[in-house]
């Protein structure tokens, strides 16, 4: 037992025996994690795919065991570090001074409210469960890049959320209402309508009083790191088409009965100058269930379903700088007026669409598309990939930003340390038609080779260190101590007053803060 | 199956998305239904996934863990029913099924597997020929005298030891309709032994070999041409694992195949109503779990730095070519049965919960996914559920007594007795005693 008797049994009278264990083969279990073994490697450590082992896992199945789980964490000196559906290295402890609060038993829809467009969601509930309940009412959700299988809840409170539909959903940030949430001090505090007195309800994320949706999660989330999320209201949208989803054929073989009023366009704008005013213009028509940009490669791969397929997509491939739009509408009148605007952009921009011409998707494209379910991917060619860079500005920045990142990759590519996508692989969305705009750039490598391992992780600290010499922004996964006193003195001093949000909300310091922010300077 | 070189660096590769937990997400209808893996919907850490427990073979390869009970038993509480394999390589390329199989060899090689419970099982395969402690003489004991035996067939009906044994209705109602049907076929009488899938499951690949060469030998001493199985397990066995330690120079069929192609060819009448409505569970080991490895010579191919491919393709064993229509063919086939689909099903199914030494060693484990799958059915509408597997009928019947079910189970084979206008004094005996 690494927990104390004394200490795990406290634990176990909150949960039951069956949900809470301190054994070394389940806590190890929870130490591993998809690229860990670079993080661990940019902070000097073994390049392992393991990070600090917990003390113990525990199993809450409702907001107050967590409560009382966390007070207990405080009464005893010991972090916590809280995850749902537990993909990627920020749902990892970053001391061995620390419990894992899996929330997998806490997988309740609790509600959909058809008329005010939002469904309240707990943090074990995946993006298909939510996206297939909601489309019974034909509404859909946001769902993040990552894929269907994550947590919305994690993804509205906790990261980022871009997706490829967030020219219509907007990305994770836009879509949190109403949230439960356990503070590292154990009390559990609502924000927004579901905290009024009279007629508490989910239906708006602001008030009363000031909003707090900015301390609470801020740009990217404090992963944990300010406390745990339990319930959670996010937007819902009418379904983009028919709700007929019919999926024929066999894994991995999978054929799709393409429902009405959908339509692709895959075309190359040669340049990323042409591809700015495309992007622009086609956004400010406000038509488009998709619009994204994605390197040759990329748009390969987002059409394959494993490497073989991909290598068949050559020509796909050598597209210089292709934008994909999805266009989706309800009605025949709907869906003429967009493509007629699509068709007049065509004209205008003197540009050539090359689906049902040179290439047409398998029909199962589609049905990816719809569930989001593009962004695993990426994992095709090397079996890993992240993410540097993931700027969200203006699309000339993301654009520069695209740019002056191809001459760096490619240094890395010559050495043979990460995958070879000519320094041009990214995915570039806008958000809500426009507004604004989200790029990464997805990045290849094997995790299973030391070189690769390695030079991974020092091309991101390279490209994080272009970020700030060309003033592009902070990555997305601007998270951790060192990233944000990194990116804080160039971008107002934020980094000052995430500190005083840590100081303030967790006086103890217990929710660890290994992807958010310490306390102190020095810790 | 993957080699030691693989298995190590496969382990390596699994970026732990819980992909596994679901059935695949293009076929997700309902919050409810849909996951796919027992295991982690019984215990919750996640190690008891398929992802998880790639990840507990690379900590033991690593040596962050050592050897012990507290992995045996999580190692153990797996099915194997390789949905957790399918989610997977809907995109990936890892072999989480193949990597808990080799997981389990590596524990008995080093003395901590299998559960103790499944030690009996296996001991009682190498002293009883079958798994129930029973005698091998009695092995015969459940068939009619009136059966048709003809030693000189061609085609050998293999019982398997549930059939044998426990749960004889399926093993009488098999023979009744291939008597029905006027296929003259054999049995292997006290040449019969276990197929040898409890030891192959549970790590012992040893005995399992042992069993294989018994079996196979008196088979093809008998100029058999046709073997038909009612056991899936059976079926699943000679068709997939057998191939892999000795080929074998004769067809098998499950008898939802072979009935099925008799349907067709008009050599089985279907005459009588069955007004059911019935929903159909695919065992694993008919479904994705039996479909053969397909042998591989080529070489892998660097195509550029980190990125390989196999030359000619290599094929992937995704539960595509399980056995699937031809169950279905059949019910359909059935005067006024009512065929309606659960949600999970096909390569998606959900597990019954018995296999792989589970019903032996953690009953209630069974018996919770057996549950999860009685709930599925009964939400169809149907008053029926049958399958064509002795495990699933057992774990099934077990959950819709525990659960106070009004769904009825029935065997396939039953099914098509009552279609053919069958009735049996000796069958109604049986089907008395599991009542």
């Amino acid at each position: 037992m690494v927990l104390e008797n004394e200490i795990f049994k406290d634990f176990e009278d909150i949960v039951g025996k069956n949900n809470i264990n301190d054994g070394k083969v389940i806590t190890t279990a929870y130490a591993y994690n998809w690229c860990m073994e670079f993080f661990n490697y940019m902070e000097d450590k073994e390049p392992s795919p393991f990070s600090s082992i917990p003390k113990a896992v525990i199993l809450p199945a409702s907001t107050e065991e967590v409560a009382e789980i966390i007070k207990l964490c405080n009464k005893y000196g010991i972090k916590f570090k809280a995850q749902s559906t537990g993909l990627g290295p920020w749902n990892q402890p970053s001391t061995d001074n620390c419990i894992i609060v899996d929330l997998r038993r806490m997988n309740k829809l609790v509600k959909i409210d058809e008329k005010n467009l939002y469904a309240v969601i707990e943090p074990y509930v995946s993006g298909a469960q939510l996206q297939v309940e909601a489309m019974k009412y034909g509404l859909n959700c946001h769902m993040p890049g990552a894929g269907p299988h994550v947590s919305p809840l994690a993804s509205a409170t906790s990261m980022a959320g871009p997706g490829f539909t967030s020219p219509s959903t907007g990305h994770s940030a836009r879509n949190v209402l109403g949230v439960e949430w356990v503070l590292p001090t154990g009390d559990i505090m609502r924000l927004g309508a579901i905290g009024l007195k009279k007629k508490p309800d989910w239906y708006n994320g602001d008030g009363p009083g000031p909003s707090l949706r900015g301390i609470m999660r801020g740009w990217v989330g404090a992963k944990s790191g300010i406390g745990v999320f339990t319930k959670v209201a996010v937007k819902l949208f009418p379904y983009p088409c028919s709700t007929d989803f019919t999926i024929t054929g066999k894994s991995p073989n999978y054929g799709f009965k393409i429902p009405k009023y959908l339509r692709l366009y895959v075309m190359d704008c040669k340049t990323y100058e042409f591809l700015e005013e495309v992007m622009l213009k086609v956004d400010e028509e406000e038509i488009s269930f998709m619009c994204s940009h994605l390197s040759g490669s990329g748009l390969a791969a987002i059409f394959s379903n494993s490497l073989q397929g991909l290598i068949g997509k050559a020509k796909l491939a050598q597209l210089k700088v292709p934008i994909v739009i999805l266009i989706t509408a309800r009605t025949d009148r709907e869906f003429d007026y967009k493509q007629k605007v699509m068709d007049n952009l065509i004209q205008e921009l003197n540009i050539k669409d090359i689906i049902g011409k040179s290439y047409s998707p398998e029909p199962v494209f589609y049905a990816e598309a719809l569930r989001s379910n593009l962004g695993l991917h990426g994992f095709i060619t090397t079996g890993s990939f992240q993410s540097s860079k993931g700027g969200s500005d203006t699309a000339a920045v993301c654009l520069l930003s695209t740019k002056m990142n191809i001459p760096l990759k490619m240094e890395y590519i010559k050495s043979g340390a990460i995958g070879n996508d000519s320094g041009k692989g990214v995915w570039m969305t806008s958000y809500e038609s426009g507004h604004y705009y989200h790029m990464e750039s997805p990045t290849m490598f094997d995790q299973t080779d030391d070189h690769s391992v390695k030079g991974m992780a020092e091309y991101m600290e390279a490209s994080n260190q272009l970020d700030l010499l060309k003033h592009l922004g902070a990555p997305f996964f601007v998270e951790g101590t060192q990233m944000h006193e990194l990116f804080g003195p160039h971008m107002s001093n934020y980094h000052i007053w995430l500190r005083k949000i840590k100081q303030a909300f967790d006086p103890n310091n217990i929710a660890d803060s290994g992807f958010y922010i310490s306390p102190h300077s020095k810790e | 199956m993957m080699d030691d070189e693989e298995y190590k660096h496969l382990i390596r590769r699994c970026i732990r998305c819980s992909i596994c937990k679901w059935i695949p997400q293009l076929q997700i209808k309902s919050k409810k239904y849909a996951t796919i893996c027992p295991a982690i919907d019984m215990y919750n850490f996640h190690p008891y996934s398929g992802g998880g427990k790639i990840i507990l073979a690379l900590a033991l390869e690593m040596e962050k863990i050592k050897p012990s009970e507290e992995l045996r038993d999580i190692v153990y509480k797996c099915t194997e029913c390789g949905g957790c394999d399918v989610s997977c390589k809907f995109l990936n390329n890892l072999e989480p099924l193949e990597i808990i199989i080799k997981l389990r060899e590596k524990l008995v090689d080093l003395g901590y597997g299998p559960m103790p419970k499944q030690q009996q099982y296996i001991d009682s395969v190498k002293k009883n020929n079958n798994p129930y402690n029973e005698p091998h003489e009695n092995r015969l004991n459940w068939l009619p005298e009136d059966i048709n035996i003809d030693p000189n067939a061609q085609v050998l009906y293999f019982v398997g030891c549930t059939s044998s044994y426990r749960r004889k209705e399926m093993a009488i109602a098999a023979c009744r309709v291939l008597n029905a049907a006027g296929v003259p076929f054999n049995i292997l009488d006290n040449e019969e032994y276990c197929c040898g899938s409890p030891v192959f499951r549970t790590g012992d690949i040893n005995t399992f070999k042992d069993f294989m060469n018994k079996n196979v030998d008196a088979i093809e001493a008998k100029n058999i041409k046709k073997v038909v199985f009612s056991c899936a397990g059976c079926y699943d066995t000679f068709k997939v694992h057998y191939p892999l330690y000795r080929n074998y120079n004769f067809e098998v069929k499950h008898s939802v195949e072979f009935f099925n192609e008799l349907i067709e060819n008009g050599k089985l009448l279907l005459t009588k109503k069955v007004p059911l409505t019935v929903t159909y569970h695919d065992p694993c080991h008919l479904g994705r779990n039996a479909e053969p490895y397909k042998e591989w010579k080529g070489k892998v191919v660097n195509l550029m730095p980190l990125i390989s491919i196999h030359v000619p393709p290599k094929p992937k064993r995704c539960g595509t070519d399980g056995v699937y229509e031809s169950p279905r063919e059949l019910l359909k086939k059935i005067p006024e049965l009512k065929f309606i689909e659960m949600e999970r099903i096909k390569e998606y199914s959900y597990c019954c919960g018995a296999g792989a030494g589970v019903k032996s060693a953690f009953p209630e484990f069974a018996l919770h996914t057996a549950k999860n799958r009685i709930q599925e059915a009964e939400d169809t509408g149907a008053q029926v559920i049958t399958s064509s597997c002795p495990f699933c009928s057992t774990n099934l019947q077990d959950a819709i007594h525990e659960s106070d079910s009004l769904l009825k189970y029935y065997d396939i084979n039953e099914l098509l007795m009552m279609a053919i206008g069958i009735t049996d004094e000796k069958l109604k005996e049986f089907l008395g005693e599991v009542a």
